[in-house]
């Protein structure tokens, strides 16, 4: 059953170990961000404490766990629209879909390496926010956070397949990926808790997934919340898997039998 | 087991340009003419044959051999692969019934794509190899053997560098051994000898013939447009032109429609283009 995604993996890190400078380069990319954070917390962090009472922690603390966690969102969000984009340039996408393998293993297997690489950011942020900047997260209540981290995933997932269906047909131009992404960094509490934001913008914050998926994680992080405490934010992203993966799964199978008819499989 | 591997009917593919926004523009939105890139195409292969097709670029070639590989759909027609039993697999304009069948289909069928690009360059060629190779079912065990009798097969002792430092040569070989590492019944080959020189082209339609067909049993289509190039090892012929079968047939059968005993496979091309 892991043997198909196991290559991809294996096949993935061979290409991204041969780009070394720049992995190293992503590495050190997430140090420069995390400094910026410190310094824009010094400059107008007091100014947001009160928004962040409930999650008990500064701005640096907020945004340092919103970022690292934004990494996975990027998984689902990203990971297939780029491969898929990859692949049609490398002109092996017709190559990988001649072998006789289903169609959601090639999608999911393509996202396993970005989620290993998401992992290690993460690992990369926590550390520096531990040892560099002497964060406390001594509180994290772990099986919450990895249920809120499986659900992300998951629900993003729907979208980033969603994305990647306008990739299989128009080959550019992905309006989900764009102006979505664009939109959820703005009001979904990713970069400020969605409380700053005018009423009418919070109430349209509710109809993204990522709105859910950041409060949660701060909370199951910062304050401990246990799955029981989380249940509205695990409702809604349970809901939002159930309508999105099912879904993005048959639009892409109708898309790429679309560019099956098309005859556009190779082209880019 | 059934006589014929392969069997096409009335195949038609029609390429459809992508609408101009230039046209919308101007009000016109009636969609842009079609390319016919095959009209009812209708033929039988008989199992252990190879099947050489000739055509002029644009003849509809590399169509037809990614139409049998379902990589594009017809527009309209049928085609079915009977394997080892008497069921076939058939598909339409809306492809195969199920996954299982279409699985059953592609673990028959080998296909060498006349691209380079369809590689990993950053990657050697035996990491291509072992990852195709899972792709196709195969464990580890099972890649190591089939790629080292590859490689022994092709005199390869290169795999370990990466695939970018490779000769066009070199990647076409790659290419075949890819097509082959599943051990398939029906080999398509678009324009394997393209890029080889003679002697590696000679060799390679040796292979074709001695292990290939006549000691394993496949079934190998091969196209060209290259009229000068040896096609003895062929042992029937498609002359296609704009997509239509213009001729099909042993080298002993079209030279007897021709009505000239000694024809060469170029002037037989020549007699049945020039005549439409």
């Amino acid at each position: 059953m892991w043997h198909k995604p196991w290559a991809f993996i294996k096949k993935d890190f061979q290409n991204v170990a041969s780009y070394k400078l720049a992995l190293c380069l992503n590495f050190f990319s997430i140090f420069i961000g995390i400094l910026s954070y410190f310094f824009i917390d010094k400059l107008f962090g007091q100014k947001i404490v009160p928004h962040l009472a409930e999650f008990g922690v500064n701005y640096f603390a907020y945004i340092l766990l919103s970022m690292a966690f934004y990494g996975y969102i990027g998984v689902g969000m990203g990971s297939f629209t780029n491969q898929i984009r990859n692949e049609q340039l490398l002109g092996t996408l017709e190559a990988t879909l001649l072998t006789p393998t289903k169609v959601s293993t090639i999608l999911f297997s393509m996202a396993l390496w970005n989620l290993i690489l998401a992992s290690l950011d993460v690992m990369v942020y926590i550390l520096l926010g531990v040892f560099l900047f002497k964060l406390n997260f001594s509180n994290v209540n772990i099986l919450s956070s990895l249920v809120i981290l499986f659900l992300t995933i998951i629900s993003f997932s729907g979208l980033g397949i969603l994305a990647a269906c306008f990739i299989m047909i128009f080959k550019r131009g992905n309006p989900i990926g764009g102006v979505i992404t664009g939109i959820e960094g703005l009001i979904s509490g990713v970069y400020f808790p969605v409380s700053i934001l005018p009423g009418w913008l919070q109430t349209v914050a509710m109809f993204f997934p990522i709105t859910y998926a950041i409060r949660a994680i701060e909370l199951a992080v910062w304050q401990g919340y246990a799955v029981s405490q989380l249940y509205r934010e695990i409702l809604a992203l349970v809901l939002f898997s159930l309508l999105l993966l099912p879904l993005s799964l048959v639009l892409f199978r109708y898309s790429l039998r679309k560019a099956r008819q098309d005859g556009s499989l190779a082209q880019f | 087991m059934t006589k014929n591997i392969l069997e096409t009917s009335h195949l038609i593919k029609d390429f459809r340009p992508a609408a101009s926004f230039s046209e919308w523009a101007k009000f016109n939105f009636t969609p842009p003419a079609p390319t016919r890139a095959m009209n009812d195409l209708s033929f039988s292969l008989e199992r252990g044959k190879i099947l050489g097709i000739l055509g002029p670029n644009g003849a509809g070639k590399t169509t037809l051999l990614k139409t049998i590989a379902t990589l594009i759909l017809p527009t309209s027609g049928t085609l079915s692969f009977f394997n080892a039993g008497p069921t076939a697999i058939t598909w339409t304009s809306q492809g195969l019934t199920n996954e299982q069948t279409e699985w059953q289909l592609k673990s028959s069928i080998g296909l060498t794509i006349d691209e380079e690009r369809s590689f990993y360059w950053r990657l050697s060629g035996h990491q291509n190899l072992e990852f195709f190779s899972a792709l196709y079912g195969l464990d580890a065990a099972a890649t190591s053997k089939r790629i080292n009798e590859l490689f022994s097969l092709f005199g390869i002792d290169y795999g370990a560098k990466r695939f970018d430092s490779y000769s066009s040569g070199m990647k076409k070989c790659f290419s075949l051994i890819r097509a082959l590492l599943h051990n398939p019944s029906l080999l398509l080959l678009d324009e394997p000898t393209k890029s080889l020189d003679y002697a590696t082209a000679a060799r390679l339609k040796e292979f074709i013939k001695t292990k290939l067909v006549q000691a394993d049993g496949k079934t190998v289509i091969f196209t060209t447009h290259n009229l000068n190039e040896n096609l003895d090892f062929c042992d029937l012929f498609m002359i296609l032109r704009q997509g239509q079968v213009a001729a099909f047939g042993s080298l002993a059968h079209l030279r007897q429609q021709i009505s000239n005993p000694a024809a060469t496979i170029a002037d037989i091309f020549l007699h049945f283009t020039r005549e439409a």
